[in-house]
């Protein structure tokens, strides 16, 4: 399994977990996060914001659903500016769901 | 070393931090989430009294079509969150199975929501002030 952390806009919050339930993959969690990346941030004017606010989702997902997640994310968040968001993907060694106590690997 | 994530249910934090106290492995993040499972935004509690009111609007939702994932379609119906702790704790490897059995004993309550338990490898954890490579 995999944990797949995507860094996205908020406002395409709503669009990219729809595409993914759509998708298949209904089960996400949602962190509100402020950050910045290789631009260091936006400058307008002579006003540097260098903490955006960007909404964190973080799923698990099997090894073979990992390429259609990411490719789900990657088309319903892009807009082609600086800040489209960033996916990160690392192990997962077991998953445990504490109502059943049934263990996925 | 491994890293453990724990999405609990709110009400069950305060007693699952006493319990994993008791066993010795206080030491924790934690964060406020908002998610969904596999039963997409469907919130059950204990009993009936305790559903929050957005939630007895979740069972009518239909679920997104598998269209919406390919092409473009307009959704109509609200996202449902439901919010949620998340514990995330790095241990020793011998202490998982422990905290596991702790946290699956406080937070079970047999509806659907009692929340996930991740297990992650962890590469090195450094102390900040000693710069110790040990936890």
């Amino acid at each position: 399994m995999k944990l797949v952390r995507a860094f996205i806009r908020p406002e395409k919050e709503q669009e990219v977990v729809f595409a993914l339930e759509g998708a298949g993959f209904p089960a996400v969690t949602k962190m509100s996060v402020f950050g910045r990346g290789k631009q260091k941030g936006v400058k307008i004017g002579d006003v540097v914001y260098d903490e955006l606010p960007k909404v964190l989702l973080l799923m698990v997902v099997k090894d073979e659903d990992v390429d259609k997640v990411v490719d789900v994310i990657k088309t319903r968040a892009y807009t082609g500016n600086f800040g489209d968001g960033k996916i990160f993907i690392s192990p997962v060694e077991k998953a445990i769901t504490v109502r059943t106590g049934e263990v996925e690997q | 070393m491994k890293e453990i994530w724990a999405v609990i249910r709110r009400n069950k934090f305060a007693q699952t931090k006493k319990a994993l106290d008791d066993i010795g492995y206080g030491a924790m993040s934690i964060h406020s989430v908002w998610g969904r499972g596999k039963q997409g935004g469907f919130a059950m509690s204990e009993t009936e009294a305790e559903m929050p009111s957005y939630a007895t609007a979740a069972p009518n939702l239909v679920p997104t079509s598998s269209k919406y994932a390919t092409e473009g379609a307009t959704i109509t119906k609200p996202l449902v969150y439901i919010p949620k702790r998340m514990i995330v704790m790095v241990v020793p490897d011998e202490a998982v199975d422990k905290i596991v059995d702790t946290i699956i004993s406080v937070n079970r309550t047999g509806s659907a929501g009692d929340g996930k338990i991740f297990i992650m490898p962890v590469e090195e954890s450094i102390t900040i002030r000693t710069g110790e490579k040990t936890l």
